[in-house]
């Protein structure tokens, strides 16, 4: 492999040394320079040292839970954290994405799937900092600047609160954005606990916005978890 | 009217024999096939004597054996029954009739004339009593008796003296036969004799003439003592069927009594009810305070209640007076200790606990009584053996059933993990030999090594999934949301998995919100969706669902084989796989489904979809309307 002459980095912060085994060279061989930590005390005296590009985080630590350590990293860094759970924890997957990460990895996942989600997160890091107002992609077309949606180059009319959830969804593009977020964006901090107005007008911005309402390509939903905006996949 | 349809009218009062009127009453009215009607009439004048709980009692007996009950007041019995026969157009009044003390059985006679003259349209059974003595009387003691007999001689040589003197045999000897009869049957057959003599001796010193005579008229004085001595005698004879007639009256109340307690003890399902029942009826039997107790180590358990009574001794000690341990003497001999009684509750086998009785009065229980709460302490006893008999059986059939899955369990983790990691571990060692593999088969390895441990991931997070929810540690975070979004999500999850999917999806456009935990039915839409696939390969499959009063419906139909009827609940059980369904699957998705609907509190079921395949269908509850819309909802 060809290293690029600035490689981005990732720190590692995995205590299972088989899980370390199957990382370390996945990432190398893709040119990401490689940091890892077997710990929590060691991943954050990493992330201040080299200020890594990105964070793969496990939530199971055996010093000190990864939730703590994601709310010291996100103290001072913005950089993109994707924790690494095991299934069916679908709580603790909403609270860290409420604490600030940018994605999740399931255990067990692939090499594919896991190198889709890090390439997904780092290029989000670069496009927030240059700060696109128009996202577009499968027939979907969004100016935020201009609060102008199309579908199929057709505009499309949504209502105030329909918008101002695509606008919420749009911000947070290929990454998960859980009930709670969208609530307290879309109706205000007195919204927070209602997640069911937060379902119906999804379903209505599915009607106004996809092909399919039952099979949605754009707006995915995480059961237990939250919404993704796809503009990546087949339209 | 047709005949047979008109009821069978039975009247009931407090007495113990009010039991077999019901039997009779209730055996007629099956023999007839016809209805029958318990009814109690309250009389002004019966209403202080009439035992009001025990009529509740037969009352309830009744409505249980089918009757219907009636109660009604009348000013006498005869005219509430005589209304009572006109208004159900009875065919039958069964009443019963005794020359017994309670008012109503004295009454029974004369009601029943009365009736008959009333010229009823009903046939009238009247059921007789054993004979039994108009009046009873407490036993005295035998100074008291000597007394009451002594004293009912002077009273009559008192009367005898008034008389004149002359020719007074036939005028004084009536007033003597009357005194000893009496005595007789108030006091039994020896003060009877000794009275006779004794009135004798008094006839021929006080009133014979002439007076104080040494010699007397001896055919008088012969003739005098043999009629006072038949007197006793027949009176001796008549209290004796007097006190085999209440022998017989104490006989039927204790058969009652044994016979409501045996109801209600065969009713109970937990030794708590056993104990409950126990006290209620001990307590309306005995008029006394009962409990059970269960040793515990070194306490009593006792039901229903604690006991206040500190002072009660530990197991240890009142055990092997009672057979806890060591038979010694008669264990069902009641063991008095500090005011209250304890009694073993021996069944065929063992003592099963300890019955303690509290008498409400000072002096205990009377001797008689003894008899009966034995007979009490031996049904108990045997209700609560039954009871440990059942639990035992119950016991080994959860022991058999978790062997057989733990059996199952073992075979099919033997198999389904033991396979895929066979086909990893030899994968890697061949494409870790230094001979080199071509590309092409490298990478099929690979290739397999991935689809087996997907395998494997995929069957232990059943298996969790699965447990935790038995277990009860995973439950069901309900939220009132679209069908629509489960729905989507479902057929996401299964395209990223397995490729495109031919489902037709029919949710109709008003189909309202339903709670439930998006996650779970996801994975019971996954689960479904995944199994019709597997069934019937490149068919379409549908989904559709609709709402119904009270619940929303939701159907996942293949045009696969089709489940057998007989096996349409089995395929909800864990490890179960259908005959010749090949490879693929373990037979835990179906289980998870199940397990998943329940804890939302819905059902599960498979049938046969009209035109062939399996159509698997969910029902879930909708309580209630979905909470209120935010303002400025379009």
């Amino acid at each position: 492999m060809t290293a690029p002459a600035n490689p981005l980095r990732i720190l590692v912060v995995e205590d299972e040394p088989a899980l370390r085994r199957f990382l370390v060279p996945t990432l190398a061989g893709q040119g990401y320079q490689v940091l890892t930590a077997a710990t929590a005390a060691e991943g954050l005296a990493q992330a201040r040292s080299h200020n890594p590009d990105l964070v793969l985080l496990d939530l199971g630590l055996p010093d000190q839970d990864g939730m703590e350590v994601l709310r010291q990293l996100r103290a001072w860094s913005r950089r993109p954290i994707v924790i690494l759970s095991a299934r069916n924890q679908e709580r603790d997957k909403v609270r860290a994405l409420d604490q600030g990460a940018d994605d999740y990895l399931a255990k067990p996942f692939g090499a594919a799937e896991l190198l889709a989600r890090l390439r997904a997160a780092l290029r989000r890091a670069v496009q927030t900092e240059a700060g696109d107002s128009v996202v577009a992609g499968g027939g979907l077309r969004v100016d935020l600047a201009r609060r102008d949606v199309s579908l199929d180059g057709r505009p499309v009319h949504l209502t105030a609160l329909e918008y101002r959830l695509l606008e919420a969804l749009v911000r947070r593009h290929g990454k998960v954005a859980t009930h709670a977020q969208l609530l307290v964006e879309v109706w205000g901090p007195g919204g927070a606990g209602n997640t069911h107005y937060l379902r119906i007008y999804m379903a209505m911005l599915r009607r106004k916005l996809e092909v399919d309402p039952a099979r949605p390509r754009h707006f995915i939903t995480e059961p237990g978890v939250g919404y993704r905006l796809d503009l990546d996949g087949p339209g | 009217m047709d005949a047979s349809a008109r009821p069978i009218l039975v009247a009931l009062g407090s007495e113990a024999r009010a039991l077999r009127l019901i039997q009779a009453a209730c055996r007629l009215a099956r023999e007839r096939n016809a209805p029958w009607i318990a009814a109690h009439v309250e009389t002004t004048a019966g209403a202080a004597t009439e035992d009001e709980e025990q009529v509740q009692v037969w009352m309830q007996e009744a409505q249980r054996l089918g009757a219907e009950t009636r109660r009604v007041r009348a000013p006498t019995l005869a005219q509430g029954l005589a209304d009572l026969t006109r208004g159900t157009r009875a065919q039958v009044l069964l009443l019963g009739r005794s020359r017994g003390r309670w008012p109503w059985a004295r009454l029974g006679h004369a009601t029943a004339d009365e009736l008959q003259r009333r010229g009823l349209d009903a046939s009238l059974v009247v059921l007789d009593d054993p004979p039994e003595a108009a009046w009873a009387g407490a036993p005295a003691s035998p100074f008291g008796a000597t007394a009451g007999a002594f004293l009912v001689l002077a009273a009559c040589t008192g009367l005898a003296w008034l008389l004149p003197r002359e020719g007074n045999l036939s005028l004084v000897l009536p007033i003597y036969l009357l005194g000893v009869a009496f005595i007789a049957h108030r006091w039994g057959q020896g003060l009877g004799v000794l009275a006779s003599a004794l009135g004798t001796l008094l006839y021929n010193f006080l009133l014979e003439t002439p007076r104080f005579s040494q010699g007397g008229h001896w055919p008088n004085l012969l003739f005098f003592l043999a009629m006072l001595l038949a007197a006793q005698l027949v009176m001796g004879l008549l209290r004796r069927l007097r006190l085999q007639a209440r022998e017989v009256q104490r006989r039927e109340f204790h058969t009652a009594s044994l016979y409501l307690l045996g109801r209600a003890l065969a009713r109970s399902q937990s030794p708590e009810e056993i104990a409950l029942s126990a006290t209620e009826h001990i307590g309306r039997t005995f008029k006394a305070g009962a409990w059970v107790l269960f040793p515990e180590g070194e306490a009593w358990r006792s039901l229903p209640g604690s006991l206040a009574d500190h002072d009660l001794p530990p197991p240890s000690e009142l055990g092997p007076s009672l057979d806890l341990g060591a038979r010694q003497g008669d264990p069902l001999e009641p063991l008095p200790l500090g005011g209250a009684f304890y009694l073993s509750l021996t069944g065929t086998d063992r003592c099963e606990g300890v019955l303690r009785i509290l008498p409400a009065g000072a002096g205990g229980l009377p001797p008689r009584t003894w008899e009966l709460l034995k007979a009490f302490a031996a049904q108990i006893a045997l209700a609560l053996e039954r009871l440990r008999w059942l639990e035992e059986a119950r016991q080994a059939q959860v022991e058999r059933e978790t062997e057989r899955l733990r059996n199952t369990l073992l075979g099919a983790i033997g198999h389904d993990l033991r396979t895929p990691l066979a086909a990893i571990h030899g994968a890697a060692g061949t494409l870790l030999l230094p001979d080199g593999l071509d590309e092409p088969a490298r990478r099929d390895l690979l290739t397999m090594i991935q689809d087996e441990s997907e395998r494997l991931a995929h069957l232990l997070g059943n298996l969790l999934d699965l447990t935790r929810l038995e277990s009860g540690v995973l439950q069901a975070q309900k939220e009132w949301q679209p069908l629509e979004e489960v729905v989507g999500s479902a057929l996401g999850r299964l395209e990223r998995r397995e490729g495109p999917v031919p489902v037709h999806v029919d949710l109709p456009p008003d189909l309202p919100l339903v709670p439930l935990d998006a996650a779970l039915m996801e994975q019971v839409l996954v689960n479904l969706l995944a199994n019709a696939r597997r069934h019937a390969p490149g068919r379409e499959v549908a989904l559709r669902a609709w709402s119904e009063p009270g619940r929303l419906c939701l159907e996942v139909a293949d045009r696969g084989p089709g489940i057998p009827e007989a096996l349409r609940e089995r395929v909800f059980e864990k490890f179960f796989r259908l005959p010749g369904s090949g490879e693929g699957g373990v037979g835990l998705g179906l289980a998870i489904c199940r397990a998943i609907v329940q804890a939302h509190g819905g059902g599960i079921q498979a049938a046969e979809r009209p035109g062939g395949g399996t159509a698997i269908r969910i029902d879930l509850p909708l309580p209630g309307d979905p909470p209120a819309l935010p303002e400025g909802t379009p």
